[in-house]
């Protein structure tokens, strides 16, 4: 991914594209930029919620320190 | 009555022969048996705090009993339960309290003055009263919460932001206890492939040793806490019993005051506890945790799902909404469009026939200005006209007479003339003598020069002469 944004402000994002799709505050030049934007940001989320970077071995080391 | 064996008479030198009453230690230690037995012959009911409890393996316990003012100690006692007393006791605290008899608390005892020749003084334990120890518990857990609102603390972690997904957990149990494996179970079977993070931090879960050792796990945590979104502390499977530790002051604290949101799990059913009270979140079971944990991962992931929908159907609108606005546009185009040029249309014609009355109206005062001028003119041309005729009239009558003096001047010029041409008249002078010579009719010239030979005219007033050249000679000019 591109992109370094974390989930929080990926879903954020997603959320304010919605409301703006929803409130009709986007125009058609700006549809196809917003819609692209929004398949990386469901894609930023979705992988959140099924991977996981945390490592034992790290905090155990950082535990002992 | 006893006395003492040296009150009298002590001299450094030893004599048994002197009368006096020697007892044996046996006989001392009955003594003050009988007289304990004698003075104490009833049970009593004593509030103390049981320091320890000293239960050894044959089931009697040898509590250590004391009163404490200002954290001093300033009565203590040996005490007993036997077997069967003990039994009975505990049972009882665990119906009614919840707990079983521990140290540290401030009992009601029913004790008896008991005084044993080998093991001295002590107080046998009849009885304990379990509602007393509930009172005091509850006294401790009122205690804890006053506490920890005097120090705003109540509320701490509940004010946490949650975070959105609270993926990675720290895990505060016992590995063997019930409730984490059922805790465990429910994340990692979830059918959604929602993955977690999880990390144990093994403590006690009940009884005293509960209290500091959960407090150093989250001190623990707290070392790694960027790691971590949540702790959880999950027990079960333990019964409702020793959970008083739970109302403790310390780990209450703790938990209040903990920068991660806390969630307890910890499987009861009695009130709830302070430290339950003050967590984050409070969930009956391991398992309703866990469940609750999924939920919020459901409230992540479904509107995220939503959101794929809404941008489908959003984009179809917005679509619909531009084709139609874009449409009404076109026709208010065309309908302007065809407005202003009919507008236009109309316009001109109106100006063109403006134009043309006007023209009109321009042309019909153009001629009546023509045809004004022309009268004008005529009038004018006819004056002029007969003024010239009159000029022309005054002319002609002057006319005859200027005529006759200028005939008369022309006819005196040409008798004048006449006068001298009848002076240069070639007969005229001839007349004077001279004479005109000729060849074959012209006068004798460069072109029309004389040879010897030829025969010349000559023409005097009076005679024609015909000679012959014989001589011919140029003279210089």
């Amino acid at each position: 991914m591109a992109i370094e944004i974390n989930y929080t402000e990926a879903f954020e994002e997603l959320q304010q594209i919605v409301r703006d799709m929803e409130d009709g505050e986007i125009t058609v030049d700006e549809l196809a930029v917003k819609v692209k934007r929004a398949a990386e940001l469901i894609k930023v989320c979705k992988n959140k919620l099924t991977s996981t970077e945390e490592d034992v071995n790290v905090i155990l080391k950082e535990l002992e320190a | 009555m006893l006395h003492s064996p040296c009150s009298k008479n002590w001299l450094p030198s030893y004599s048994v022969s002197e009368n006096r009453q020697i007892f044996s230690l046996k006989q001392v230690v009955s003594s003050i048996r009988k007289t304990i037995e004698e003075r104490y012959q009833t049970a009593y009911w004593v509030k103390a705090e049981m320091h320890k409890l000293n239960l050894y393996p044959s089931g009697h316990a040898f509590p250590e009993l004391v009163q404490k003012e200002n954290d001093k100690i300033v009565a203590q006692i040996n005490a007993s339960i036997w077997n069967h007393n003990f039994q009975r006791i505990n049972k009882q605290f665990i119906e009614v309290v919840k707990e079983p008899l521990k140290e540290g608390t401030t009992l009601l005892l029913q004790v008896k003055v008991v005084f044993h020749e080998t093991f001295g003084l002590s107080l046998q334990i009849l009885d304990i009263d379990p509602n007393y120890a509930l009172g005091e518990l509850q006294r401790e857990r009122e205690e804890t919460l006053k506490k920890l609102q005097a120090e705003h603390l109540i509320n701490a972690n509940q004010q946490i932001e949650f975070p959105l997904l609270p993926q990675r957990v720290a895990i505060i149990s016992g590995d063997t206890s019930k409730g984490l494996s059922d805790f465990m179970k429910v994340l990692n079977n979830n059918p959604w492939g929602y993955q977690f993070f999880t990390m144990l931090f093994q403590a006690y879960l009940q009884g005293d040793v509960a209290a500091p050792s959960i407090i150093e796990q989250l001190n623990r945590i707290e070392k790694v806490k960027h790691h971590f979104d949540v702790v959880v502390i999950v027990r079960g499977g333990g019964g409702e019993v020793g959970l008083s530790c739970y109302n403790n002051y310390e780990l209450c604290k703790a938990i209040a005051s903990f920068s991660l949101p806390v969630l307890t799990g910890i499987g009861h059913s009695t009130n709830m506890t302070v430290a339950e009270l003050v967590a984050f979140r409070n969930a009956i079971t391991p398992t309703e945790l866990a469940d609750f944990l999924l939920q919020t991962f459901h409230e992540f992931a479904v509107p995220i799902n939503d959101a794929r929908k809404v941008l489908r159907s959003s984009s179809a609108r917005i679509f619909d909404f531009t084709k139609q606005v874009f449409n009404a546009e076109t026709k208010h185009f065309k309908n302007s469009a065809t407005n202003y040029l009919l507008e236009a249309k109309n316009g001109l014609v109106v100006e063109s026939q403006k134009f043309k009355n006007e023209a009109k109206a321009q042309l019909s005062k153009n001629r009546d200005k023509v045809n004004s001028a022309q009268n004008e003119s005529r009038i004018f041309s006819s004056q002029i006209i007969k003024h010239q005729q009159e000029k022309v009239e005054e002319i002609t009558l002057l006319f005859p007479t200027k005529i006759n003096n200028r005939l008369e001047k022309e006819q005196l010029r040409v008798l004048e003339m006449v006068n001298m041409v009848r002076l240069m008249d070639p007969k005229n002078v001839l007349k004077r003598g001279y004479s005109i010579t000729t060849l074959n009719g012209q006068t004798i010239q460069k072109n029309n020069q004389v040879k010897i030979g030829d025969t010349i005219q000559t023409v005097t007033f009076d005679f024609e002469i015909s000679s012959t050249i014989i001589k011919t000679e140029e003279h210089g000019n």
